[in-house]
């Protein structure tokens, strides 16, 4: 019943064994114990769970790792460089764009992924970008703060 | 989530064939959006997912000047939304897709799924119904093509068989002096799908409306043409007040239900709120193209 797969987690190559049912956010969080990832709503409306999925952010609660076999898979952890932030951490420290941290990493790689794909995002398109990510401590005004704030460094 | 086989084919004639192995107990899987919440809730317990994302065939978007516009059925929402293809052909596509779901979904979610499903609560299915869509499907007996307006046939239920895969979207070239509009409505309920959609496509000739296209979303077990709003405009130029009737009968021929998204009476009226804007706007853009 199991099956081998491989991925690319944060730029490492990982073999494991899953279930077919196995979600990539199980994988991920149980399997690989990088547990940034929280399970939120389990119906893809929060974010929660988001990881990047060669690159663009998916609801990991909703993805099955047998169909992420092969694939290049970004998580909060694989964001820093040693003990250097990546510039959207750095800012949501700096601005206080979180309270209990639960939403925090969904929010920051789909800001990553935004920004890979578009450098200098007006405020409108982060809007629109982030619009499926949900902060129940309702951060969004410190988060949109941050993220204007990375777009003029950047 | 009940344990299940897991099988990849390559090509559809080889996905056919399992899924008639299987009979019904497998589904085809694409992009897992409805799946992963069906099966996690156990309304549906497949013995085996078909997941047919390595067939090449079912992938982009291309042009045929006799046929179209053809989406191939893995084509997700996302690719869709930024295809520049796509953008010089039917822009209402593009735009209508910048507020579908949210980008995790739009990223995994397919348009062949989106149409399969059958939900009622998705917008892409009055677009292509207003734009005269087709979509092809494939069997192990070979392969048929039917209109939009034939292939839903009741909530969660459409006409393609057990064993059956749709392959493509094909989307003919609009007549001249065509002009397409769609509106969208959502509450901004927790699941962000749409409350009411409505499509509207006018055809001109000179002044006068030569064909026009009604079609409502979400208020239905599938998608409903107003063929009476449809029938008050045909042949006439339109003005404020014909537009008005259309939309009064429109708001008469959806059948909505009552939930989070509103009540019935509620719906209607929003369906003639926006079957006047779309209306308008469609005929704006005939009379200018
Ligand atoms: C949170 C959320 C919000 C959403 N909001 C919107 C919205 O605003 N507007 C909108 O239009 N939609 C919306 N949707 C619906 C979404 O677009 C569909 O669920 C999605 O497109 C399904 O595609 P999929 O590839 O993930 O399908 P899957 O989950 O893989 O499959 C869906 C169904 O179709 C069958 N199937 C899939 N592909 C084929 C094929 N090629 N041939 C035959 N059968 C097939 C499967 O067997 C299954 O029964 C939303 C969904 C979610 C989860
Ligand atoms: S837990 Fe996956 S989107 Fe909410
Ligand atoms: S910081 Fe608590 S959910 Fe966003």
């Amino acid at each position: 019943m199991k099956k081998s797969i491989s991925l690319r987690v944060n730029d490492q190559e990982r073999n494991l064994e899953v279930e077919p049912r196995t979600t990539l956010l199980e994988a991920v969080r149980d399997q690989l114990g990088l547990t940034g990832a929280k399970l939120g709503c389990d119906i893809q409306v929060c974010g929660a769970c988001t990881l990047l999925l060669d690159g663009k952010p998916v609801s990991a609660c909703s993805v099955l790792a047998v169909d992420a076999e092969g694939c290049s898979i970004t998580s909060i952890e694989g964001l820093s460089q040693g003990d250097t932030l990546h510039p959207i951490q750095q800012a949501f420290m700096e601005f206080g764009a979180l309270q209990c941290g639960y939403c925090t990493s969904g929010f920051i790689l789909t800001a990553k992924a935004l920004f890979d794909e578009n450098p200098k995002p007006s405020e409108q398109e982060i809007r629109e970008y982030l619009a499926g990510n949900f902060c129940r401590c309702g951060c969004y005004q410190e988060i949109m703060q941050a993220l204007k704030n990375v777009r003029r460094e950047g | 989530m009940k344990n299940f086989d897991y099988l990849e084919p390559t090509t559809v004639n080889e996905a056919c064939a399992l899924l008639k192995q299987h009979g019904g107990d497998a589904k085809v899987y694409a992009g897992g959006a409805y799946l992963g919440i069906v099966m996690k809730q156990g309304l549906l317990e497949p013995k085996a997912l078909v997941n047919i994302k390595k067939i090449d065939a079912l992938k982009g978007i291309r042009f045929d000047a006799k046929e179209g516009l053809i989406i191939g059925a893995l084509v997700t929402h996302r690719e869709l939304e930024t295809s520049a293809l796509a953008r010089e052909k039917f822009p209402v596509l593009c735009e209508a897709e910048k507020e579908v779901a949210n980008i995790r979904v739009r990223h995994v979610a397919t348009v062949g799924g989106n149409l399969a499903s059958g939900e009622p609560l998705t917008d892409l299915a009055q677009i292509f119904m207003a734009l005269d869509g087709k979509v092809k499907i494939a069997s192990p007996a070979g392969e048929r093509v039917l209109s939009l307006d034939d292939f839903f046939v009741d909530y969660y239920q459409t006409s393609l068989a057990e064993d059956e895969i749709l392959t493509q979207v094909v989307l003919p070239s609009l007549p001249a002096r065509s002009g397409i509009d769609y509106v969208r409505f959502s509450s901004s309920s927790v699941v962000d799908k749409p409350s009411v959609g409505v499509c509207a496509r006018v055809t001109l000739d000179g002044e006068v409306c030569k064909a026009v296209r009604i079609v409502l979303g979400c208020v239905g077990a599938t998608p409903i043409r107003a063929r009476k709003g449809e029938e008050l405009l045909v042949g006439k130029k339109l003005d404020t007040n014909w537009i008005e009737q259309a939309a009064r009968s429109a708001a008469e021929e959806c059948k909505p239900i009552s939930d989070i998204r509103g009540s019935e009476r509620y719906k209607r009226a929003v369906v003639r709120a926006l079957t006047k804007r779309a209306v308008t706007a469609a005929y704006e853009r005939a009379l200018r193209s």
